[in-house]
């Protein structure tokens, strides 16, 4: 201990000849260290409110996202119409060329907030008309505002979302009246439509996509003999022949169902509907390319709560549409789940058995503090490594092999000899292998010795102990384990750009086609969905609320995780607490 | 059933069993067998992490290690071609033939490995031999120069197509396991079941009268589009009259002839009595470099193409000797002279500061290649990369890279001085072909991987092209052909450590400071809540953390860059403000506040500091940054002293606490002792309030003195400001590290065992001295390998600064630049990479580099928190 304790206790001793009854407390604030204690629970009040105001922007803008927002209908000055969704606004310096422009009295406002305007970003739609989704409003452009009834938002497969107002229908190759078709009206057709659409991309998708599935595997099998026996063989010349039959009745499976869809398709050119921007200039479109529609300022809460949920919905069952930037992100869902249960499966036995090692089998001595230190720098590599290490031998090496062995008929294109599901699986078991181990360790040691004494002394053998007694009691505590590696996991976006992660993966991992798993295929993941879409749209301001609601549901994953791991955790510290001090 | 008869029972069970047979006492095989097995199988397992450890060392050194080792011969074969005067060597894309040209225009194709005679023809010089030749970097574009004053212009072509196996012509004569020969076509085989038939195919043009005088050297180049090319050429004839001339061909759609229409501009003449040895001309006609055996390098300006002009003379050699070969290396940036002396030195034209010739470029020595035992008579520059091969006098044939500036490969002739030979380096640049004019053919096949890469070259400074001087430079790909790759580690190690550092800078103090507070003052509940939850943003996925840094914050800090500086300053004094407000509250109402309610105060003061920083921040800037913070971080107004000034105030307030404490400290501490716990918190703060006004005066003498001796802090750790940058990253990378310096110090800070704590309050400490000077002292060694290990984590995080840090690898310490890392670098990178290639296993090599330090770190982590555990335990 140090001599300034000892000196300030010396102060703190009545002073000799002084009454022992009438002693007097003195002050000594620097014992009390308040200033310190300030700085000490400051830090950690601001590590709690970044924490907390981290967790609040995301879960806020993650939930206020699919909010239908209300269309406003802005006057310039300059006499432009500009209507749209008030996206967010914010507070800018107007640089000195733009002061000039303004007027003596918007000059005289802004110089009151020291040089700052105020100015809002309107969210525009019509891509294809103004070249631009967005659009910021300064608040002196402004000659006014309104929410006029009659406006819809409009979601629509391509091009983004259009803002404006119905301007003509046609249904069944007639041109309607409006007055005779209220909102519900057009809701019907639309949706009619909407499954047309849904059917010819079933046709079109699935159908002739299995089509074109058999077809290849035949041209592979074809290749495969041609490899095996060589060209001019009696064999390759068979499988010649049954390869061509094979694929002339695909071609004709083929063209009948590319007839129904066209059949289909002919239907949906004769419903369009006639839509018209605030500006007045028109656009005419089918029907079936309109996702949903609904008028923004005419709804009540019941209305905005049904697109809320109808959104919601959309987001967590459908695919990616407009690269990415809308619709849903099931594939990507999919993909993180499918790649977490497999690394747990890989990394399930590695980090119990190592666990089993270090507490129950172990000497302790130089060899265990090797693994130690293996396993604490396992877990300090950075995960990029991995990814890095899981690229060239995993995909390269490993896989390159499968292919040369197994797949020589696809070759030089690889299947196993390239990033996918499997390496990812792989890579990011080898990443998350230390919180098992670890977690397990201490599962293990939290067994009470007495139980294993018990067991060994009724002539268990160590193995029987180990699986009927200690494991059985250790369990809790290793799910715990595997939950935090799964949330570990699932969080991991580096390593996973490198060894199979696409930004659109047209096919899952588990199909209807033998042999259903297929693990050397990429795969989308929502980590990467938020990178992709944040960072590498054609537009991020229009993907951001995207970002928001997927980083909102990865986190939410990866919290619901954790917490119940801690939850795990705690109810078992309880259960097999001993007396703590 | 009770106990005992249950024993009885037992007993009764086991007499009759013994009764009816003897038992067997040992135990089953089976379970001996399982017993065994798993004891291998799990001994296995716990091995099995070693190996991966080892691993992935091992597997990261085998991919990057070839990048160092060198290359090696395949093989060396020789032949005789007929003798004759050979002036021009070309060979095909796939190292298959070789053509050499003589002087009287007779052409030989050969099979490089093998040097078999292919075919063999006659271009049409009219019974002229050339004085003179030139060609384009790929060799297949040449023009030759005779005695009359012509030109003639030539196409040697290999034409190449793919056939299958099955059109192979019968009665192909083997060659090699690769190639056959039938008729005059050679047929390489290739992958699946296809051949590659590759014949030779020359075409003449006509002559086209340039000069009066036999015509001594001659350089050309094809520009243009490929259906307009632009054909520059450069003449000099015997009585050293320099000529440039451009020859544009126009094929007429009605009659499709083709008409070429040469035009000739006369160049500056050369001074009297220059024996011109060589001449060099780029493809856009802009540059004509000229070489006398005097050792000079005239440099013509003809951008402007009728009116040339010589802009610089130079003397390429210290020792004047002769350049006796020139040769730009691909993409023109870079000339290659070769001296009689045996020097080979590059020169790049720059333009400088100073120095510069009128039209603003100059000619500057950059790179000195180890220099030839003899002079240097033929240089063979690669079409793709910066690779050469240079011959010596006496007959040493080096294959070289310039870039790395090493000799890859060395071959000496047996000895033999090289007569009058042509070099050439193959397209691939795997092998070498040497013809000389007695018709001694050499072939040297190579397999050197990567020439780019040396130790110096990935961690020293390198001369790139078209710098001014050497860096460190990363720059792996670009879209051109001609490109020079920069494969310099130090500046992705560099943005590395910035990264490491800005955020430990921000996560140490919170991460630390929290976590004393956490294991030494807040109550057992309170941390059963923060801790966890501290914890699970452990976990956080970091691809959201970046997110919420580019696109959120980056913006944010851009506008707000004021009030955010500011709230650096106003958190620290809002809670010293606290604080000594607190100490004036009366004894019994501190206590009562204490816990909790207290805790609360200091979230309010900590919400408040940013709101008034907020506020103020606007003011702050006009007062302390001349109303533009983005100008005066770019040095456009203002001076540096208000900037040092706030850096220096928290330095000034410890010196000045420091000398106050040294005279007055006893004094004023008797003295509050006779007060009131109020009384002596007003007089505290008193003395806070005079140390801060001290401070002030302090730091500001400080930063004025240090601005009147001209030290200016712009240009150092503050320069222009860009909206992804180190500030950025360091605070959001620092909020990711936060739950793991805070989780692990606090565990060893609540590792240190109870009854030292109650031992310290026992003998009348408070807890703020238990805490200063026994709890972080006994734990210091677990806090410090808490901040080691943040310090790993920051070292490897990617997501972050791949999002966030803009990914510029530069070399500078501002903080309101970006950087690159080296995880963020790979991860960018190496999808694109080609496998096995130079780049490839350069990102592994970043790799490995990233693995050793985070090694390093946990290592030393390790150890010091397995020491601190042992003696938290011992106490």
């Amino acid at each position: 201990m140090s001599t300034n304790t000892e000196t300030t206790s010396n102060h703190a001793e009545p002073k000799p000849g002084m009454n022992a009854a009438s002693r007097r407390y003195t002050t000594d604030l620097t014992a009390t260290g308040e200033p310190f204690l300030w700085g000490l629970g400051g830090a950690l009040a601001l590590g709690i409110l970044l924490v907390v105001g981290f967790l609040v922007l995301i879960f806020w803008n993650g939930i206020a996202t699919f909010w239908p927002k209300p269309i406003e209908v802005v006057t310039l000055n300059s006499g432009t119409v500009v209507a749209g969704e008030p996206t967010r606004d914010n507070v800018f310096k107007p640089g000195d060329g733009l002061l000039e422009r303004l007027t003596e009295q918007d000059r005289e406002i802004i110089d009151s907030n020291v040089g700052f305007a105020h100015r809002v970003l309107y969210r525009t739609g019509n891509y294809d008309l103004y070249n631009e989704d967005f659009r910021w409003v300064s608040d002196f452009e402004i000659a006014k505002v309104e929410t006029p009834p009659g406006m819809y938002l409009f979601e629509r497969q391509e091009w983004g979302v259009f803002i404006g107002r119905i301007a003509g229908l046609v249904l069944d190759g007639e041109s309607r009246n409006l007055s005779d078709y209220d909102r519900a009206a057009i809701q019907e057709q639309q949706e009619a439509a909407r499954e047309r659409f849904e059917e010819i991309r079933h046709i079109e998708r699935d159908e002739i996509g299995e089509v074109n599935y058999y077809m290849e595997q035949a041209r592979l099998d074809l290749k495969r003999v041609a490899l095996d026996h060589g060209r001019d063989s009696g064999e390759y010349r068979q499988a010649e022949r049954e390869t061509e039959q094979q694929i002339t009745e695909l071609q004709r499976e083929y063209e009948q169902l590319a007839a129904r869809a066209e059949a289909i398709k002919e239907t949906d050119r004769r419903y369009r509907i006639t839509l018209e921007e605030i500006g007045g200039e028109q656009k005419e479109l089918p029907l079936s390319e309109i996702v949903r529609f609904y008028p923004a300022n005419d709804l009540s809460p019941f209305g905005k709560a049904a697109v809320y949920f109808s959104r919601w919905g959309e987001f967590l069952t459908s695919e990616p549409r407009e690269a990415n930037t809308e619709g849903g992100v099931l594939p990507a869902i999919f993909g993180t789940v499918a790649m977490t249960l497999i690394m747990v499966v890989f990394v399930a036995p590695l980090g119990v058995i190592t666990a089993l090692y270090l507490r129950e089998y172990a000497k302790q001595g130089r060899l265990v503090s090797i693994v130690r230190i293996s396993v604490n720098n396992l877990a300090g590599v950075p995960s990029i490594v991995y990814g890095v290490f899981g690229l060239g031998f995993f995909a390269y090496t490993l896989g390159g092999g499968i292919d040369a062995l197994f797949y020589p008929e696809r070759l030089p294109s690889p299947t196993f000899g390239t990033g996918g599901i499997l390496w990812a699986s792989l890579t990011l078991a080898l990443l998350t292998v230390p919180v098992v181990i670890v977690a397990s360790e201490e599962a293990l040691s939290a067994v009470p010795r007495s139980m294993r004494e018990g067991s060994l002394a009724c002539g268990a053998s160590t193995w029987q102990t180990l699986r009927r007694v200690v494991l059985p009691r250790a369990m809790p505590g290793i799910m715990t384990g595997l939950i935090l590696a799964m949330a570990r996991g699932a969080g991991e976006v580096a390593p996973l750009m490198l060894v199979g992660v696409v930004k659109l993966a047209p096919e899952l991992p588990v199909d209807g086609f033998f042999p259903y798993v297929h693990l050397e295929r990429s795969f989308m993941h929502l980590g990467f969905h938020i990178f992709d879409v944040g960072f590498q749209s054609r537009n991020s301001e229009a993907g951001k609320p995207m970002v928001y609601v997927t980083t909102m549901l990865l986190l939410a994953l990866i919290v619901l995780m954790n917490a119940s791991a801690i939850y795990i955790r705690n109810r078992l510290k309880k259960r097999f607490a001993g007396s703590a001090f | 059933m009770t106990t005992n008869e249950e024993a009885t029972q037992n007993k009764t069970d086991r007499e009759r069993a013994t009764a009816q047979r003897r038992r067997d006492k040992g135990t089953r095989k089976s379970v001996l067998l399982a017993d065994r097995a798993a004891g291998w199988g799990i001994t296995a397992g716990g091995l099995l992490v070693i190996f991966a450890v080892i691993g992935i060392m091992v597997f990261l050194v085998a991919v990057a290690l070839p990048l160092g080792g060198g290359g090696e011969t395949l093989e060396h074969a020789e032949y005789d071609l007929p003798a004759k005067q050979t002036v021009w060597l070309n060979a095909d894309e796939y190292s298959t033939l070789g053509v050499r040209v003589a002087d009287d225009g007779s052409y030989r194709v050969f099979h490089l490995t093998t040097g078999r005679s292919v075919s063999s023809g006659q271009l049409d010089f009219g019974g002229e031999r050339a004085t003179a030749i030139g060609g384009v970097l790929n060799r297949d574009r040449v023009a030759f120069g005779f005695q009359d004053g012509s030109i003639r212009f030539a196409d040697l072509i290999f034409e190449a197509d793919v056939l299958l196996q099955s059109d192979l012509p019968d009665g192909a004569e083997p060659l090699d396991q690769r190639d056959r020969l039938a008729g005059e076509a050679i047929y390489s085989n290739l992958p699946g079941e296809q051949v590659r038939r590759l014949r030779f195919r020359a075409e003449t043009q006509a002559p086209v009268a340039v000069a009066d005088a036999p015509i001594v050297a001659l350089a050309y180049r094809v520009g243009g589009t490929t259906e307009r090319p632009t054909r520059s050429f450069v003449t000099v004839d015997a009585e050293g009259v320099g000529r440039l001339s451009r020859a544009i061909s126009k094929l007429n759609i009605m009659t499709s002839e083709l008409t070429t229409e040469v035009r000739t501009t006369d160049l500056p003449p050369l001074p009297a009595d220059t024996q011109v040895t060589t001449v060099e001309l780029t493809t856009l006609a802009d540059t004509v470099l000229v070489a006398s055996d005097a050792g000079q390098i005239f440099r013509f300006d003809a951008r402007d193409f009728n009116h040339p002009t010589l802009s610089e003379t130079i003397t390429a050699f210290d020792d004047g000797s002769t350049i006796s070969a020139m040769e730009f290396l691909n993409g023109e940036q870079a000339l290659v002279v070769g001296g009689s002396n045996g020097a080979l030195d590059v020169y790049f034209k720059l333009s400088p500061e100073q120095g510069a010739a009128p039209d603003g470029y100059k000619l500057v020595r950059a790179r000195q290649h180890e220099p030839h035992g003899a002079a240097v008579t033929a240089i063979s520059v690669s079409q793709r990369s910066k690779s050469l091969v240079t011959e010596a006098a006496n007959g040493e044939v080096w294959v070289r890279h310039s870039t790395s500036d090493q000799v890859l490969l060395r071959y000496d002739h047996g000895g033999k001085q090289a007569v009058d030979s042509e070099l050439l380096l193959l397209p691939r640049v795997d092998g070498v072909v040497r013809v000389a004019s007695t018709g001694e053919g050499d072939f040297w096949a190579f397999d050197y991987p990567h020439p780019e890469t040396t130790l110096d070259a990935v961690f020293g400074k390198i001369w790139y092209e078209g710098y001014d001087q050497p860096t460190y430079t990363w720059q792996s790909s670009s879209g051109t052909d001609v490109f020079e790759p920069k494969y310099s580690l130090v500046p992705l190690i560099f943005g590395t450590i910035k990264a490491t550092v800005y955020s430990l800078v921000f996560a140490i103090p919170i991460g630390l400071l929290g976590a004393i507070y956490t294991a030494e003052f807040v109550h057992r509940r309170v941390r059963a809540t923060v801790k966890p939850m501290m914890e699970t943003m452990e976990s956080m996925p970091t691809v959201v953390v970046g997110f919420i840094a580019a696109l959120v914050l980056a913006p944010i800090v851009e506008t707000w860059i004021a009030a955010v500086l500011l709230a650096f300053i106003a958190l620290p004094m809002g809670l010293m403000l606290a604080a000594f407000l607190w100490q004036l509250l009366p004894l019994q109402t501190a206590l009562k506040l204490d816990g909790l309610p207290k805790f609360f105060f200091m979230f309010a003061t900590i919400l408040l500091s940013l709101y008034v920083a907020y506020n103020l921040g606007p003011a702050f800037e006009s007062g302390f940054f001349y109303s533009d913070f983005m100008a005066w971080t770019n040095g456009d107004i203002g001076t540096g002293t208000p900037f040092m000034f706030l850096v220096f105030l928290p330095v000034g307030f410890f010196v000045a606490r420091w000398l106050v404490h040294r005279v007055f400290g006893d004094r004023l501490r008797d003295y509050q002792r006779g007060l009131t716990k109020s009384h002596a918190g007003a007089l505290d703060f008193l003395r806070w309030a005079g140390l801060l006004a001290a401070a002030v005066v302090l730091s500001l003498a400080a930063a004025s003195a240090l601005t009147a001796l001209g030290f200016d802090p712009r240009g150092g750790v503050v320069d222009t400001y860009v909206q992804r940058n180190a500030l950025v990253v360091g605070f959001v990378m620092g909020f990711a590290i936060i739950p793991t310096i805070y989780s692990l110090a606090e565990d060893a800070l609540s590792s240190v065992p109870d009854h030292v704590r109650s031992a310290s309050l026992a003998s009348g400490a408070t807890p703020w001295q238990t805490a200063k000077w026994v709890i972080v002292p006994t734990a210091l060694s677990g806090i410090f390998a808490a901040c080691m290990i943040g310090m790993g984590r920051a070292v490897g995080e990617t997501m972050i600064v791949l999002m966030a840090a803009g990914n510029t690898p530069v070399l500078d310490w501002n903080i309101f630049n970006g950087l690159r890392t080296l995880s963020a670098n790979i991860a960018v990178e190496l999808p694109e990479a080609p496998q096995g290639g130079t780049h490839y296993r350069m990102l592994f090599l970043a790799g490995l580099t990233l693995f050793v330090m985070t090694f390093t770190i946990n290592t030393i982590a390790e150890n010091i928190r397995l020491r601190f555990r042992k003696r938290a335990f011992q106490l």
